[in-house]
């Protein structure tokens, strides 16, 4: 269909996906990309097309440097193998697996490095195993399935979105994302009621722009939503954010501003971002302050961070429709602080890794009178191996965070 | 119309969330009179243990405020999809928010999004199906029984959300998503006694540029039928998963303590007073005796654009073939 949007150019960032495992990548021109043990040349994808299929193949002379080429059709190494004897079950197989290969990791390696081919490996692998023909034709298939990823040479190439960008966070370091699972992101987008309208408030001390990014993908492009996003930094994390690539109309509705210049602008230079009309109805001697401030003020040149907080500013004045909190810091001071700017009739979310930093927010809010509907909420995930005859739950899992929802009464 | 957009003011016909505590929740119509069951005009009164309410005095009120009953109050609340979800009339098992949010999330939908749903159901799930893709996006809803089709239809209009979807009494099993559908959708969301027979329809729904496409089952034999089919029609990214929730329930208790320093010295008099037991108040977070232990297995995947799509589907016939040869 529409071709253009889908081929790969420099400066895009594109995800990289071989087998399970996906990484994050910068296009530049002859840039380089380390996935697990292999270190790639990623020009060949360059006017390629997102989910176009491509080989790792060893440079001559270079060992593990590989360069891609675009393939139309892929080899799985079940199939092009010749397997003639399986054992009825495992009862013949020796307990150490060591003995049982007499190819060697240097063996291996040597064949890995001539040319990276999981077929060959696999095959190689399996002709110098003295067990392999004695196991079941079920551990023969898990064995190969398990060889065959170790030394698979495919990539795919995927445009990020939200979906993969959480789970590929979450499995390379959780801790980089305050262990904000998928389900916990997609509980805070609708308990908050986040949506294309309304200006929304983040208070996220370090998702790597995760929850920004989410945030300002479900504003959406071409919509009146606005997201003020607070941190405590310097410099607001955005990785995330700038993967996601949104047009500049919809990234500039995402204000960063830090936490306490935000509040400390909000509370005490009032006279640079309150609207001017407002002022008339001031006393004559406030009102003339006011003039000599604004006047002062546009003789300097702003920095953007200024502009940006009184941008943020005159949204809080008028107060936001959500609220979130995404924090690694105790949770009560923040939730109170910035409730303050929260309209009535509108809905916040706090996410947490402690149930106990909730109680102590759910004890706080309860003895306010204008937060109802409060629940702390905790999710139980798990994912599936769907095969016929094999269907059980993944033998490994996570845990995920707590959420503390609430709404704000209007009085 | 009180679903579209944030609003104060309570107007004739609104629908109002009830809240009077964190279990008692409801939705009512701001409007004084109803037709009943019988087909008569009656005043629109909704009981509560707290009294009763006459609806049509809302009209005129603030969300998020409080009203008072004869025997207490309540407050009204601005429904949105989340509180829609647990207070709607059931016309059919509903898929609820823990499940909704990680649909909404694995399709990846935003403002824009062109998502096709079956079946419609109760129209749980299409609240938040349509407040993610509006306002230039577009739900298009199926569903084969005419009778909540209807209900559906004039729901949604009384929700203010008319503009962002539209509601077709079709069978999809049989008769696929309609021609005037092929390649634009972003996504495809099956709620169905036999998904895999709407998993072909889906494909020519589905943009050529690729989307995603997710199934909610609550049996695991109609997730593996699905899976196949979708093997087989060149999905891929594949996955099945079960989300649920436990809700917390933040409680003081007085924890008894037992102490027996008294016992290693001599008797000094003072043992009487230990007969007094001793409590650590201490604040706890506690999860229901019971809760739901299932809802359904949310199965999702990739369809790959169609310059892609051959060769996924190579790649996915080896693991079909895995599958065929087992049972011996
Ligand atoms: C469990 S309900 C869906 C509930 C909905 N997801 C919700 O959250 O409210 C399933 C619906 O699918 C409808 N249905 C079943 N088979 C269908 C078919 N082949 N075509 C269209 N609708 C179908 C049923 O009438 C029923 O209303």
């Amino acid at each position: 269909m529409d071709s253009g949007d889908n081929t790969i150019k420099i400066g895009d960032y594109v995800v990289v996906q071989r087998q399970g495992y996906t990484k994050l990548h910068k296009l530049k021109a002859s840039s380089k990309l380390i996935l697990g043990s292999f270190n790639i040349e990623m020009d060949n994808v360059i006017g390629e097309k997102y989910f176009d299929t491509f080989q790792m193949k060893n440079t001559p002379g270079n060992k593990r440097f590989y360069v891609l080429e675009k393939v139309e059709q892929v080899n799985s190494a079940k199939d092009s193998l010749n397997i003639e004897k399986s054992g009825q079950d495992n009862r013949n197989i020796p307990n150490n697996h060591a003995e049982s290969q007499s190819l060697t990791k240097e063996d291996i390696d040597k064949l890995k490095d001539a040319e990276l081919s999981s077929n060959n490996i696999v095959g190689q692998l399996i002709n110098n195993s003295k067990t392999f023909s004695m196991k079941t034709e079920y551990s023969q298939e898990k064995y190969i399935k398990k060889k065959e990823k170790k030394y698979f040479e495919y990539v795919q190439i995927k445009k990020p979105s939200i979906r993969i960008l959480v789970q590929m966070f979450y499995r390379q370091d959780p801790t980089k994302t305050l262990g904000i699972r998928v389900d916990d992101l997609s509980q805070i987008l609708t308990y908050a009621n986040i949506h294309s309208e309304g200006n929304h408030l983040l208070y996220d001390s370090g998702t790597s722009g995760l929850i920004s990014a989410a945030i300002t993908n479900a504003i959406g492009p071409n919509t009146t939503g606005q997201l003020i996003h607070t941190h405590p930094g310097n410099e607001c994390q955005k990785n995330a954010f700038i993967a996601m690539q949104f047009p500049k109309e919809q990234s500039d509705r995402c204000i960063n501003v830090n936490l306490y210049s935000v509040i400390r602008c909000f509370y005490q230079n009032r006279n640079t971002f309150v609207e001017n009309n407002a002022e008339t109805s001031e006393p004559e001697a406030k009102r003339q302050k006011v003039d000599e401030n604004t006047k002062s003020a546009s003789n300097i040149q702003k920095k953007t961070w200024q502009l940006d907080n009184e941008k943020a500013c005159k949204i809080l004045d008028q107060k936001v429709d959500s609220l979130i909190i995404t924090a690694k810091e105790h949770p009560v001071n923040i939730t109170k602080e910035l409730l303050s700017f929260l309209k009535g009739n509108r809905n916040f979310v706090v996410f947490s890794l402690f149930k106990e930093l909730h109680q102590d927010l759910y004890t706080y809010l309860k003895t306010r009178t204008d937060i109802i509907n409060i629940r702390i909420t905790n999710n139980f995930m798990r994912n599936y191996q769907v095969l016929p005859n094999r269907t059980h739950p993944e033998v490994n899992m996570t845990i995920a965070g707590y959420l503390l929802t609430g709404y704000k009464l209007d009085m | 119309m009180s679903f579209n957009g944030y609003k104060n003011k309570i107007e004739e016909g609104d629908t109002v969330i009830l809240y009077l505590t964190i279990t008692q929740i409801y939705s009512v119509k701001a409007q004084s009179k109803i037709i009943n069951k019988k087909g008569n005009e009656v005043v629109n009164v909704f009981q509560t243990p707290y009294g009763a309410l006459k609806c049509g005095e809302l009209v005129g009120k603030s969300f998020g405020t409080k009203i008072s009953l004869s025997k207490g109050w309540g407050y009204v609340l601005q429904p949105t999809p989340e509180l829609w979800t647990i207070t709607l009339p059931h016309r059919t098992q509903i898929i609820y928010t823990p499940d909704i949010s990680m649909i909404i999330l694995q399709l990846e939908l935003s403002p824009g999004s062109i998502v096709i749903e079956s079946g419609t159901g109760s129209g749980s799930l299409s609240h938040a199906l349509i407040r993610a893709v509006k306002p230039h996006g577009h739900l298009h809803t199926f569903e084969f029984h005419e009778g909540r089709s209807k209900m559906a239809t004039e729901e949604f209009r009384n929700h203010g959300f008319s503009n962002y979807v539209t509601v077709r009494h079709r069978d999809v099993c049989e008769k696929g998503f309609s021609e005037e559908l092929d390649g634009v959708a972003d996504a495809v969301f099956l709620d169905l006694p036999h998904p895999w027979l709407a998993i072909p329809h889906a494909i020519k729904s589905l943009k050529s540029s690729g989307g995603r496409l997710c199934s909610f089952s609550p049996c695991i034999e109609q997730v593996q039928k699905s899976c196949l089919v979708l093997l087989k029609l060149g999905f891929q990214e594949i996955q099945t998963m079960e989300v649920l929730q436990t809700q917390l329930s933040v409680q003081q208790r007085n924890i008894p303590v037992i102490n027996m320093d008294f016992l290693k010295s001599e008797k000094d008099g003072s043992e009487g007073e230990k007969k007094d037991r001793e409590f650590l108040k201490t604040v706890v977070a506690i999860p229901p005796p019971s809760l739901p232990g299932h809802t359904g297995y949310l199965t999702i995947a990739t369809l790959p654009p169609v310059w892609a799509r051959s060769l996924q589907m190579s790649l996915n016939e080896v693991d079909m073939i895995d599958g065929e040869g087992e049972g011996d």
